[in-house]
């Protein structure tokens, strides 16, 4: 357990804490993207690399949660999480509009092959 | 065409929002941050809490890192710093969505307004939906679908702060599952051109590889620019001249 900072420890630690260190971060980078956006054309070159990034980004969140997951997850062996993936990935491409059965498949391969491998 | 009332056409298109939102993307975000409020009953941190990070930070990466953190016991400042670089992608986000949702005359408090709801699942079906939405409508469209994600998301997070230690590790770990599932079924649904799909390949490929080489919370930010970069090289040009195609 991260212990509060003394000179601000209080009943309301737990509200500050939540405001200096998660709030503030997460939001100064769509404050700032505000800021900058005005400048950026929509149809700019800038923009569809900005995207690529983003995109990217998003695929290696996908990839980090599956390799160094939290929780529960990570009691699941890593094959079995690579295989959900998979399944979600497989039906996306052969369908792209099937979101729904995608998701569905691939928890439904996860939830069943953990069912089965796990001890009680 | 005809012009309903605006006062009228502005609860519609934010009801059209809502139940777009309801048909599958809010169940999931709902479902994806029980396990945000499970983390935070783990630190023994208050239920407001938990449901607050969800209205205020509104990014389940963040909130995860967060109070995974703190029950780790990491210092203040690496916390800060490693939340930070989990949110950096909402600044290319935001830059991206924000010309489909900007009017003339727009104050920079709504535009401020507007990014705060930029997150994974409304920045990925917003960037598929809202073009096929007439652009005066977009912002009411948008927060309709934004509005009801956050309130399912925080209902979620208020059952996840009592129930998940209550489910079998199975079930508690699809939990867990559903978020990079549902982020990996988006990718691929707003796929446009072999650039996105680059995008996607590389972002999975190196990600892993990157966090095992570069420490101290930058490995995603440079797996993101390295894999994007690479990604927009192989996009198709927009403008090619019509003898080339």
């Amino acid at each position: 357990m991260t212990q509060p900072i003394p000179w601000l420890d209080g009943p309301l630690w737990p509200y500050l804490a939540l405001l200096l260190f998660a709030v503030l971060p997460t939001e100064i980078w769509r404050w700032l993207a505000v800021i900058f956006s005005r400048r950026i054309d929509a149809d700019s070159p800038a923009l569809d690399w900005v995207r690529a990034v983003a995109t990217a980004l998003l695929a290696g969140i996908v990839a980090k949660l599956i390799v160094t997951p939290p929780g529960a997850l990570a009691a699941v062996p890593l094959p079995l999480r690579i295989a959900a993936l998979a399944v979600t990935l497989g039906i996306m491409l052969f369908d792209r509009r099937r979101v729904m059965l995608a998701v569905l498949a691939g928890e439904a391969t996860l939830i069943g092959g953990a069912w089965w491998l796990l001890p009680g | 065409m005809m012009n309903p009332p605006p006062d009228r056409d502005w609860k519609r298109v934010a009801l059209a929002g809502m139940r777009d939102a309801l048909s599958l993307p809010a169940w999931v975000v709902g479902f994806g941050l029980i396990g945000v409020g499970s983390l935070a009953s783990d630190v023994g941190y208050p239920v407001e809490v938990a449901v607050l990070s969800t209205m205020l930070v509104w990014a389940g990466p963040s909130q995860v890192i967060f109070f995974a953190s703190i029950a780790a016991g990491a210092a203040w400042s690496a916390i800060a710093i490693a939340v930070g670089f989990a949110s950096l992608r909402f600044l290319p986000m935001t830059v991206a969505i924000l010309p489909l949702l900007r009017r003339p005359g727009q104050g920079i408090w709504v535009q401020l307004l507007l990014a705060h709801y930029v997150a994974v699942t409304s920045w990925t079906e917003g960037l598929r939906r809202l073009p096929d939405v007439p652009p005066q409508q977009r912002v009411a469209y948008f927060l309709g679908f934004a509005n009801t994600c956050m309130a399912t998301s925080s209902i979620g997070t208020f059952l996840g702060y009592y129930l998940i230690g209550a489910l079998p590790i199975p079930f508690a770990a699809g939990l867990m599952c559903l978020t990079p599932i549902f982020f990996l079924a988006s990718l691929s649904a707003g796929l446009r051109h072999r650039g996105d799909a680059a995008a996607i390949v590389l972002g999975l490929a190196l990600a892993p590889i990157c966090d095992r080489f570069i420490g101290g919370g930058f490995d995603l930010i440079v797996a993101g620019l390295i894999a994007g970069s690479v990604a927009f090289a192989l996009r198709p040009r927009k403008r090619a001249r019509p003898e080339q195609s």
